[in-house]
């Protein structure tokens, strides 16, 4: 059986996972400190891709990356590589569609964070920065952690927008969503109920593991809470 | 409860008003459900609009998809009363009188004495409009370093099926497949769009197809003579149609003068040709 759509798939969310973990992550924090108006319209434009059909996502897609379009044909001229029809294309599809995801968890989990630990922080005199890896990060890590996998699921399992800007080519551009679709068609149950299972096999998998990951952090900020007050948690509900 | 009596009433007025109002035009209305091949969208919604100039109160609404999506959906029990498709295997596939070696299913959906075969059809390798920079003009090309990709329709969609027995005949299929150079699309259509989107350097479709996209496409190539079979598009009213009358009548007027005047306006030919 040939396993480049698992590899390629894998690697695909794999990548867009950590685009868009460093992008959300930046961006819930940055546009979290905005005034509310420019928030509001940030917050809707940033969010769009996650109600916006896949297809309609994938259809601008290859009007502006494609090789008619603004950016694609700049590209080609440019370094003369292609944009569309190649693997690294269904990156740019997933980046789009799982941002949202990953923006909106994460500023979730800032906007519950107690800014008194901040506050205490700089009048110790601590940078911004390490206040934020040191200080907000750890404390926000179940929203991070959720917003992550969200994340890498959703890319794994895209479909709409992958199949319009990489085609279906085997070898080179197939992900297990692409490959079903196709094997439906052909006819071939048994080869797609295959792919079918390998899917459910990583899928719950994945979030197996995070439901350990998210136990193992909980359990030793119990004690902390219980000490520090009823009604006011630190970090993340 | 008063006001709840005069809220009925006047509910009650308003369902009056609007039978009164409606019945006339809808004495008799219906509408016919067609599943045709993708490469037949334009011409028939030519041919849809001359019927309504002739018959109005028959609506004829169109499904164009590949003619292996269709020919499963029918199977699946979707709603049709007439099926056009870009192949005879599709509709040997739910045709009882055909050999059963193609209809491995037995299926009976087609009624019998209403299949006829409605135009036929070439195959041409297209490239996008004005890109063809290394000089594409062939269909053995695309096994050269002319050709870095090629969309093509999937072994369920006719034109698919059609570009297949091409390349067999020529002695490249296995060679092609190897390559790693085809993307496969699910009906005509999407090969018609990637090409016209400069997606792929070139694709296989109907002469019909780049012939309604001519702004987009160029035709570079037609299939080798004897290559493929005959590309003939056979008709069939359903079986489990619940409009016979309606439906039979239709199918006569596709085979009238006036309709084979519109097919062979967008490019189709007569069938037996």
């Amino acid at each position: 059986m040939d396993l480049f759509p698992l590899y390629n798939s894998l690697r695909v969310a794999a990548i867009s996972t950590v685009i868009t973990f460093f992008t959300g992550i930046a961006a819930a924090y940055y546009i979290a400190k905005t005034p509310r108006v420019v928030k509001g319209v940030l917050d809707c434009v940033l969010t769009l891709p996650m109600v916006l059909p896949p297809t309609v996502v994938g259809f601008f897609l290859l009007k502006t990356i494609g090789p008619l379009g603004p950016v694609g044909s700049r590209v080609l001229e440019l370094f003369g590589a292609k944009l569309v029809m190649v693997w690294y294309s269904a990156i740019f599809a997933t980046t789009i569609v799982t941002f949202p995801l990953m923006y909106r968890t994460v500023r979730g989990a800032f906007e519950a964070f107690d800014e008194t630990l901040l506050y205490s922080g700089q009048t110790l005199g601590l940078s911004n920065t390490y206040l934020f890896w040191r200080v907000m990060m750890p404390n926000c890590k179940q929203g991070i952690l959720a917003g992550t996998v969200l994340a890498f699921a959703r890319a794994l399992g895209e479909y709409g927008a992958t199949t319009m800007v990489t085609g279906y080519i085997p070898g080179r551009t197939a992900t297990i969503s692409t490959t079903v679709y196709q094997l439906w068609r052909e006819g071939n149950d048994i080869l797609a109920y295959k792919w079918v299972a390998i899917n459910l096999i990583i899928s719950a998998a994945v979030l197996v593991a995070v439901n350990m990951l998210e136990n193992r952090y909980r359990q030793p900020r119990s004690a902390a809470k219980d000490i520090l007050s009823d009604e006011e948690g630190v970090g993340v509900p | 409860m008063k006001r709840c009596a005069g809220t009925r009433r006047s509910f009650a007025l308003l369902l009056i008003v609007g039978f009164l109002a409606l019945s006339p035009a809808s004495a008799y209305a219906v509408e016919l459900s067609v599943f045709a091949a993708a490469s037949m969208t334009e011409s028939m919604n030519r041919v849809a609009e001359a019927y309504r100039a002739i018959v109005p109160e028959v609506t004829i609404v169109y499904n164009f998809d590949s003619s292996g999506t269709l020919k499963t959906q029918i199977e699946q029990g979707a709603d049709c009363d007439l099926f056009i498709s870009a192949g005879q295997k599709q509709m040997n596939e739910l045709d009882i009188t055909a050999d059963p070696a193609v209809n491995k299913g037995g299926l009976n959906f087609v009624r019998e004495g209403t299949r006829f075969n409605i135009v036929s059809n070439q195959v041409v390798l297209i490239v996008p409009k004005g890109q063809n920079k290394r000089g594409i003009a062939d269909f053995r090309d695309v096994t050269t370093d002319k050709v870095a990709l090629v969309a093509l329709g999937n072994s369920d969609v006719p034109v698919g099926q059609y570009s297949e027995e091409i390349y067999r005949n020529l002695g490249l299929w296995d060679q092609l497949k190897e390559m790693n150079r085809i993307t496969y699309c699910s009906n005509v259509k999407e090969v018609l769009s990637q090409v016209a989107a400069g997606a792929v350097d070139c694709g296989i479709v109907y002469g019909t197809d780049a012939a309604s996209a001519a702004d987009k496409v160029d035709v570079v190539a037609q299939a080798p003579k004897g290559s493929h079979r005959p590309i003939v598009y056979p008709a069939g009213v359903m079986r489990a149609t619940q409009k016979p009358v309606e439906a039979i009548a239709f199918a006569k007027y596709l085979q009238s003068p006036e309709c084979v005047a519109i097919f062979e306006r967008h490019g189709f030919s007569k069938p037996g040709e």
